[in-house]
C-alpha cells in the first residue's frame, strides 16, 4: 500500500510502531499533492489552466509542515508520548486562520493578509501531532456550492470528474481528501458546506452540532449556523479528527461545555436497537421556477432515493428499526430562510474588511474616507459577497427586518421543531445529502438562486443546529460519486457515526468501495 | 413669553473593570502609549469572538439596582452596524431591545435659593445597558495632508450607556444630576466618574416650551462637554440662544452642537439628517446574559445604603444640618467613617461632625488618601473627642494629637501618656506653681492688688509657661484669685 493511501488511523499506528516515520509520510503526501495538484490558486489565475488537475490548494506550507513532522519523529525517538493525530498530514479550509500563515478566505480582500493567530481547531490538531499541510481553495467568503467564486483561480477541481465542480464551499477540502492529498481536512458547513462538497468527490464530511467544535479563527459567514468539522476518506477518521478538535474553547462563548464522548471507542456498536427514520420532504426538492416564480416540487433522482433506500435496509438487516413517513413539514422553507439570516450575518460580518487595518486598500481616485471604503470594497470583494451584502443590508434595514429577517428566525423555530418532534420518535434520520451529482464546472454557476437550492437537504440541520454527516453510498450512472446523509439530535455525532461505520462495514465488499479517482499523476 | 427649559441628558459610564468588555486586554489605559492594550479580539480581526467578561454584568447590575430599574432575567447583545475607521469589526457590540436593565430614576435634592425653596426632581430613566466602547480617532494634518491616526486601545472598554427621560428643567438641575451620579458611580463601585479621564461622558439634549405647554419642541444635540461646570455653562448658553431665535420668529432646527471650552461657546457640528439606520440584529457570538436570582443576590450582597438616602437619614436621624450631611455623605469612605466615628464616641453627632468638617477633611486634602485610608482611625477619633469633653487635654492639644495619631498609627492615649499631654487639674500641682509665681513677682501682685485685675492673664499665662501648656486654665485662675485676694 502507498503511503498516501493510508488513513489517518493507519498513518499514525504505523508512526507509533517505528514503521514509517512522519516525514516519509509527509513526504508521500507532497509527491502526490506534486503530481496530481497541478498550479495552486492564484489571484488573477487562469481559471481554465490544467484542467485534468485537481487545484485544490492556495497556500501549501511544506516547511511548517516538516518541521511539525520532524517534531513528531523527535519526540518518538525521546520516547515521548505522541497525541491522536501524530504525523497525519492535514489540510485546512483557508477561511481558518493559522499564524504566519496567510489566511485568505479565497478573496482579494485578504489576499495579503498573514494571521497573527491561529483557529482553536488548527491549534488542537497541531497540538495532536497533526501535521498541516497547509491551506486550501473554497467559494469566495465560503459564499457557494461550486468553489467557482474563488478569487483563487483555477478553483478546485472534482478529482472523479475534473470537468465537474467538487461542491463547495469546503471544495479544496473534499478534492485533496478525494485525490489522496491528505486523509484528513478541516472544513467548515453553513448550509451544508462540508457534506455536499464530500457528497461529490465521494469522501465523508461530518457537521457536528452548533457549539461542538469552537468557531475561534474560523472567518465567519453566518455566526449562527457555522459549524467546523472533518472531511476524511473513512468514518473512523472523521471520528478521530471530531475528538481532537471538539470541545469547549474560552475563546468561543458559543462552544458548550458538554463532555466530549470516545467516538473512536464507539465506534463499532453497531446500530441494532436503534430507530432510523425516513422522511417523504427528504425524498423531494422544492426549487423556485425561474420563469414562473413559483416554488415547483420534484422528486429527488431515483438514484438519489434508492441509495437511500438500500442503506436502510442494509442497516435493517443489522438490527435497525426503519420508521418511514417521518414528517419534516418546513423543510421546504429552509433555503429562504436561510437566504435572510445567512445574509443578515454575513453582510455585518464583512464590515470588518474595510481597508482601514489590513488586507487590501484601493490606492487610486481616493478623495475621503468614504471613498476609500467604497473603492476598497468594491475593488476586493468578488460578486459572491456584494449580493450577499446587498440583501443582508436589504432585509436588515429597519423598515423591512419584521417582513423578512423576524420571520425567518420564526421559520428557523419551526425547522427546530421539526427535528425535536421527529427525535422523539427515532434516533437518527436518513436522508439524501443532495439532489444531484457533481455539475459540470459552469453550469450553475452565475445563478447564485439555483445553486443555493443544491443545499436543500442539508441547511435544515444549520437552522436547528443538530449534527449530521455524508458518508459515500456508491456512484452513479455517470461514475460520480453519491452521498447519504445521517441527521441526529443535538450531541449524538458518536451515534451517527457508529451508524455511519455499520454502513461502511455493510457495504466492506461493494465494487464502488474499491473505486477510486482517475488522476494522471 | 416665559419658557420651560427641557433637557434630557446621556451619559456614557466607564466601567472600571481590570479587563474589557470581551477580551483580556487591560481596561483602563489612561497613562499607556496609543495601541499597546490590544489584542486580535478587539481590534476586530477575521475570526476572532467576543467572550463576556462577568464582570461588567455585575457593576451593570449594581448601577442598575442603584437607579431604581428592573432587572430583567434574560437580557441580549446585539449588533449596531455602522462603518468609523475606530471601529474596526464595523459593529459595536450593545444591547437594543432587551436591555440589563428597565425603567429607573433618582431623586435630586434641589437646594434652596434666593427665589426658590428647596425641592426635589424626579428624573426616570429611557435606558440602560452595556455595550462596548470605539476607539479613539485623531485628526492630524501633514504636509498639506490630512491624515487620522487611531488609538485602539479604548476599543472594547466596558461602559453603560444611560440615558434620562426629558425630565430636566434647568442647567442647575443638570449639573445636580451628573454631580449625584458621579457620587453613586463612586459610592457603589462601579466607576472613577472622572470626567477628564471620560470615565463620565454626557450629552445633552435641550430644547425650551411655553411654560404650561405638554408638547416637545426641537431639540439640539450637544456633544463633547467634559465638565460638570462646562455642562452647566453648555446648557445655559444654548437655552439663551433657543430664547433668542423664538423671540426673532425663527425655528430651531435639530443641530448637533460641540461645546468649546476655550472659547465658552457653541458650534454647529451638523444638521441631524433622518435618524442612521444601525440595522441592530442579535449578536450570535453571545449567549444571552442569564441573570439568575442566585447571581443576583451574590452581586448585591453587601450592597450599600445609597447616598441620598444615607444623607437624609443623617439628617433625620442625628439632626445634622443639611450642610453637614450633604458634605459627610459626599464620599462613601467619609461617611461610613463618621457613622463609626459616632458609634464609638457616643456623644453628640454634630460635635463630632464639626471635628470631621474641620480637622479630619483637612487631614484628607493634604494628604490625598479616602477616609478609610487614614491612620487615625474612627476609634481613635472618637477618643480624642472624648478626651477633650473630659478635660484631660485641652482643644488645642486634641487637635495636634489628631496629626500626631495619624502620622503615627499610635493610639491617643499612648501619645498623652508618653508625652506627658495630660492637663493638670490637680490642684495641688498648680498651687505650689501658683505660690511660687506670686512669690516671686511682688510688684505684680502689687499692681494687681491695686486694681490692675487685667493682670489676671499675665499670672495664667506665667503659669502655663511653666507647667508646658497642660495646665486647666480655669482651675488655674481660680487659685490665683484665691492667692491675690
Ligand atoms: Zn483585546
Amino acid at each position: 500500500m502507498k503511503l498516501h493511501e493510508l488513513t489517518a488511523l493507519e498513518i499514525t499506528q504505523k508512526i507509533k510502531a517505528r514503521q514509517v516515520s512522519a516525514e516519509e509520510v509527509l513526504d508521500a503526501h507532497l509527491r502526490r499533492i506534486e503530481a496530481v495538484d497541478g498550479l495552486p490558486g492564484r489571484l488573477d489565475g487562469d481559471s481554465s489552466a490544467e484542467p485534468s488537475k485537481v487545484h485544490a490548494f492556495i497556500t501549501l506550507t511544506a516547511e511548517r509542515a516538516r518541521a511539525q513532522a520532524r517534531a513528531v519523529d523527535e519526540k518518538l525517538a525521546a520516547g515521548q508520548d505522541l497525541g491522536p493525530l501524530a504525523g497525519v498530514p492535514v489540510t485546512v479550509k483557508d477561511i481558518f486562520c493559522v499564524e504566519d500563515t496567510p489566511s485568505t478566505a479565497a478573496s482579494k480582500i485578504l489576499a495579503n493578509f498573514n494571521a497573527p493567530y491561529t483557529a482553536t481547531a488548527v491549534e488542537r490538531m497541531e497540538a495532536a501531532g497533526a501535521v498541516i499541510l497547509g491551506k486550501v481553495n473554497l467559494d469566495e467568503f465560503t459564499y457557494g456550492s461550486s468553489n467557482e467564486s474563488s478569487a483563487f483561480q483555477p478553483a478546485p477541481r472534482n478529482p472523479w470528474d475534473t470537468s465537474r465542480v467538487p461542491g463547495g464551499s469546503s471544495g479544496g477540502s473534499a478534492a485533496s481528501v478525494a485525490a489522496y492529498e491528505a486523509p484528513l481536512s478541516l472544513g467548515t458547513d453553513t448550509a451544508g458546506s462540508i457534506r455536499q462538497p464530500a457528497a461529490f468527490c465521494g469522501v465523508v464530511g461530518m457537521k457536528p452540532t452548533y457549539g461542538r467544535v469552537s468557531r475561534y479563527g474560523l472567518i465567519a459567514f453566518g455566526s449562527s449556523l457555522d459549524c467546523p468539522g472533518p472531511l476524511s476518506r473513512t468514518v473512523a477518521d472523521s471520528a478521530l479528527m471530531l475528538q481532537t478538535i471538539a470541545g469547549a474553547d474560552p475563546r468561543d462563548a458559543t462552544a458548550v461545555t458538554v463532555p466530549v464522548p470516545d467516538y473512536v471507542a464507539e465506534l463499532e456498536k453497531g446500530v441494532r436497537g436503534l430507530k432510523i427514520g425516513l422522511s417523504p420532504e427528504y425524498f423531494q426538492i422544492t426549487y423556485l421556477d425561474a420563469v414562473t416564480g413559483k416554488l415547483e416540487t420534484q422528486p429527488v433522482p431515483d438514484v438519489m432515493k434508492n441509495a437511500v433506500l438500500d442503506a436502510a435496509q442494509r442497516l435493517a438487516a443489522m438490527g435497525a428499526e426503519i420508521v418511514e413517513n417521518v414528517p419534516m413539514p418546513h423543510t421546504r422553507y429552509g433555503i429562504p430562510a436561510y437566504f435572510v439570516i445567512s445574509r443578515v450575518e454575513a453582510a455585518s460580518n464583512l464590515h470588518r474588511f474595510d481597508g482601514v487595518k489590513y488586507g487590501y486598500r484601493a490606492q487610486a481616485g481616493i478623495t475621503d474616507l468614504r471613498s476609500m471604503y467604497r473603492r476598497t470594497r468594491a475593488e476586493a470583494f468578488g460578486p459572491q459577497p456584494k449580493l450577499r451584502i446587498l440583501m443582508g443590508m436589504y432585509v436588515s434595514a429597519a423598515q423591512y427586518s419584521e417582513q423578512y429577517y423576524n420571520r425567518a428566525l420564526r421559520v428557523r423555530s419551526l425547522l427546530r421543531r421539526d427535528f425535536d418532534e421527529a427525535f422523539a420518535k427515532v434516533d437518527l434520520l436518513l436522508t439524501p445529502t443532495t439532489p444531484t451529482s457533481a455539475f459540470p464546472i459552469g453550469g450553475l454557476y452565475g445563478d447564485s438562486v439555483l445553486m443555493q437550492y443544491a443545499d436543500q437537504l442539508t441547511v435544515p440541520g444549520n437552522h436547528a443546529g443538530v449534527p449530521g454527516i455524508s458518508i459515500p453510498a456508491g456512484l452513479d450512472a455517470d461514475g460520480l460519486p453519491i452521498g447519504i446523509q445521517f441527521l441526529g439530535p443535538d450531541f449524538s455525532e458518536d451515534i451517527i457515526l457508529r451508524a455511519s461505520r455499520a454502513y461502511e462495514v455493510a457495504t466492506e465488499s461493494e465494487s464502488w468501495r474499491q473505486a477510486k479517482p482517475a488522476l494522471a499523476e | 413669553m416665559d419658557y420651560e427649559v427641557v433637557i434630557g441628558l446621556e451619559t456614557h459610564i466607564q466601567l472600571n473593570t481590570q479587563t474589557k468588555i470581551f477580551c483580556a486586554c487591560k481596561a483602563d489605559s489612561w497613562n499607556d502609549a496609543p495601541n499597546t492594550n490590544i489584542c486580535p479580539v478587539c481590534t476586530g480581526m477575521p475570526g476572532v469572538l467576543p467572550v463576556l467578561n462577568r464582570t461588567v454584568v455585575e457593576k451593570g447590575v449594581l448601577l442598575a439596582v442603584a437607579m431604581n430599574a428592573d432587572t430583567p432575567p434574560v437580557s441580549y447583545f446585539d449588533r449596531k452596524n455602522y462603518f468609523y475607521p475606530d471601529l474596526p469589526k464595523g459593529f459595536q457590540i450593545s444591547q437594543f431591545d432587551c436591555s440589563l436593565a428597565k425603567g429607573g430614576w433618582l431623586d435630586l435634592p434641589m437646594p434652596a435659593t434666593d427665589k426658590d425653596p428647596a425641592y426635589v426632581r424626579r428624573v426616570r430613566i429611557h435606558k440602560l445597558h452595556i455595550e462596548e466602547d470605539a476607539g479613539k480617532t485623531k485628526n492630524e494634518s501633514v504636509g498639506g495632508y490630512s491624515r487620522r491616526l487611531i488609538d485602539f486601545n479604548r476599543c472594547g472598554v466596558p461602559l453603560v450607556e444611560m440615558v434620562t427621560e426629558p425630565d430636566l428643567r434647568s442647567a442647575d438641575e443638570a449639573a445636580q444630576y451628573l454631580t449625584r451620579l458621579r457620587q453613586l458611580l463612586r459610592w457603589i463601585g462601579v466607576s472613577e466618574a472622572d470626567m477628564e479621564k471620560a470615565h463620565l461622558r454626557c450629552d445633552a439634549n435641550v430644547s425650551i416650551r411655553p411654560v404650561g405647554a405638554d408638547y416637545l419642541n426641537t431639540k439640539t444635540e450637544i456633544k463633547n462637554v467634559n465638565s460638570i461646570e462646562a455642562v452647566r455653562a453648555a446648557i445655559t448658553k444654548e437655552v439663551e440662544r433657543q430664547k433668542a431665535e423664538y423671540a426673532a420668529g425663527r425655528k430651531i432646527e435639530s443641530w448637533t452642537l460641540e461645546w468649546d471650552e476655550d472659547s465658552q461657546s457653541l458650534k454647529k457640528m451638523r444638521s441631524k439628517e433622518t435618524e442612521a439606520d444601525y440595522r441592530y440584529f442579535r449578536e450570535p457570538d453571545l449567549l444571552p446574559v442569564y441573570l439568575s436570582d442566585a447571581w443576583k443576590a451574590e452581586i448585591l450582597a453587601g450592597f450599600p445604603e445609597l447616598p441620598l438616602a444615607r444623607r437624609a437619614r443623617f439628617i433625620s436621624a442625628y439632626g445634622l444640618p443639611e450642610y453637614d450631611a450633604d458634605i459627610l455623605t459626599g464620599e462613601r469612605s467619609l461617611s461610613d467613617y463618621f457613622e463609626q466615628a459616632i458609634a464609638a464616641y457616643g456623644g453628640d453627632p454634630k460635635r463630632a461632625s464639626n471635628w470631621l468638617l474641620n480637622d479630619v477633611m483637612r487631614l484628607l486634602n493634604e494628604s490625598g488618601l479616602t477616609a478609610g485610608e487614614l491612620k487615625l482611625t474612627p476609634a481613635y477619633l472618637a477618643k480624642i473627642i472624648k478626651l477633650v469633653d473630659d478635660g484631660i487635654i485641652n482643644t488645642n492639644t486634641g487637635k495636634s494629637l489628631l496629626e500626631k495619631v495619624n502620622r503615627s498609627g499610635q493610639s491617643p492615649d499612648e501619645i498623652v501618656e508618653t508625652e506627658g499631654l495630660a492637663k493638670v487639674s490637680d490642684d495641688s500641682a498648680l498651687r505650689a506653681v501658683a505660690e511660687s509665681i506670686v512669690a516671686e513677682n511682688p510688684k505684680e501682685v502689687e499692681s494687681y492688688k491695686s486694681g490692675k485685675v487685667g493682670l489676671m492673664g499675665w499670672f495664667v499665662g506665667q503659669l502655663m509657661r511653666q507647667m508646658g501648656g497642660k495646665a486647666d486654665a480655669p482651675k488655674a485662675r481660680a487659685i490665683f484669685e484665691e492667692l491675690l485676694q
